[in-house]
């Protein structure tokens, strides 16, 4: 409020001024001063509303614990593309077979080709994915005596993979000692997608 | 902001305190922090089959003949699908529904679903069912018989079709939950 003090404003007194608003500074009005300094009022430490900051961690942390899962991600093999499907099950711990345009594959070993099987153009026992699914079994077996051997294997099938080829595997892990045989598949809601 | 006002050089202390809020932020930081990183983003799920195959004999236990059930045989044709309902060699129904896909486009890529399909498999069940009761725990088998040359999504598009219907079914610890009335199998030849 100094400034109201000195009568004639000499420009070339002092070119550091005091820290402060500067706003409206040049309005030789006493309300306005008045207005623009917060009525004598303001504090130099102002504190920040951390109300609503917490709101959103909060709606941030119950969304993320909601699409939590404890079982972690499940490896689809990147050549294979899963078909969509609404009607589904959540997926559980199972030995994996997928199946992409030209190998067959174990939990990501080699197990077999799909073009022998088209080039054959019948339905045939893949005697390499066999021994290996059985070799499965009997490991499961050893490490778990006391429980009945549930025989879950999944499938993930690339969505272009003809029938043939399909049913050969599902025939194959059926005879290794795998009856449930599941199919891998992207989730779509129920509205359409 | 934050820190606990002691009421300065006053006597009394004053009745209003602000908690420190800065650990709770902190907390919440790291959660979101933890959650995002071990967040899944690519949900999948699974279709069920089953390979009918019988299981062990069991030596303790007498069998007794069981007088076969009816079965959905479901034939994915060029242009229609057949349902065929048979008990034993016997055909008990059979008609045809026309092969009406619809398309829906989701990252650039075609999904099929056949929803007529779907509501003709319904009133199928509704008519021929062996398996409705919720203490019933079998279901109804539908054997599945498609070209070789069929594509893998167009299989799925029919079991997406086969799940629809479900019933209730009741589990031993008491808790009723919705399962699809059928169980799928491939046909061989």
């Amino acid at each position: 409020m100094d400034h109201f003090s000195r009568k004639h404003h000499n420009p070339h007194a002092h070119v550091i001024h005091k820290p402060g608003s500067r706003l409206m500074h040049s309005v030789p009005l006493k309300f306005v001063w008045s207005k623009v300094m917060g009525h004598g009022a303001r504090s130099a430490n102002t504190s920040l509303n951390l109300t609503s900051y917490i709101d959103f961690l909060m709606v941030t942390v119950i969304f993320l614990l909601m699409s939590f899962s404890a079982s972690g991600e499940i490896g689809v093999d990147k050549s294979v593309k899963l078909p969509k499907a609404e009607n589904v099950e959540d997926v559980i711990d199972a030995p994996m077979i997928a199946v992409n345009g030209n190998q067959i594959l174990v939990d990501g070993q080699l197990a077999g080709s799909t073009r022998a099987i088209e080039e054959l153009g019948r339905l045939q026992k893949l005697d390499e994915l066999f021994s290996m699914m059985k070799n499965k079994r009997e490991l499961w077996k050893q490490l778990q005596p006391n429980r009945p051997f549930p025989g879950v294997c999944i499938l993930q099938v690339d969505e272009n993979v003809p029938a043939l080829v399909v049913k050969s595997v599902f025939q194959t892990a059926a005879f290794a000692g795998y009856p449930n045989v599941s199919f891998m598949v992207g989730k779509i809601s129920k509205s359409g997608g | 902001m934050s820190g606990v006002d002691v009421g300065g050089e006053s006597k009394k202390r004053s009745t209003n305190t602000e908690i420190n809020m800065i650990p709770f932020i902190d907390l919440l930081m790291v959660t979101v922090a933890f959650l995002l990183i071990t967040a899944v983003w690519v949900t999948n799920s699974r279709i069920n089959a089953d390979a009918q195959v019988p299981g062990p004999p069991n030596p303790t236990v007498e069998l007794q003949p069981v007088p076969p059930e009816k079965v959905l045989n479901l034939h994915i044709g060029e242009n229609e699908f057949g349902l065929v309902w048979k008990q034993g060699a016997t055909v008990v129904s059979e008609i045809k529904v026309p092969k009406t896909q619809v398309e829906t486009e989701q990252a650039d890529r075609k999904i099929i679903r056949f929803p007529e399909l779907a509501k003709k498999l319904e009133e199928e069940w509704k008519q021929q069912k062996n398996h409705w009761d919720p203490s019933d725990r079998k279901l109804d088998q539908c054997i599945l018989h498609s070209d070789n040359r069929t594509p893998f999504k167009e299989i799925v598009a029919v079991l997406d079709a086969l799940y629809t219907t479900k019933r209730d079914m009741k589990f031993n610890d008491g808790s009723v939950k919705q399962i699809p009335v059928f169980n799928m199998t491939f046909s061989v030849r």
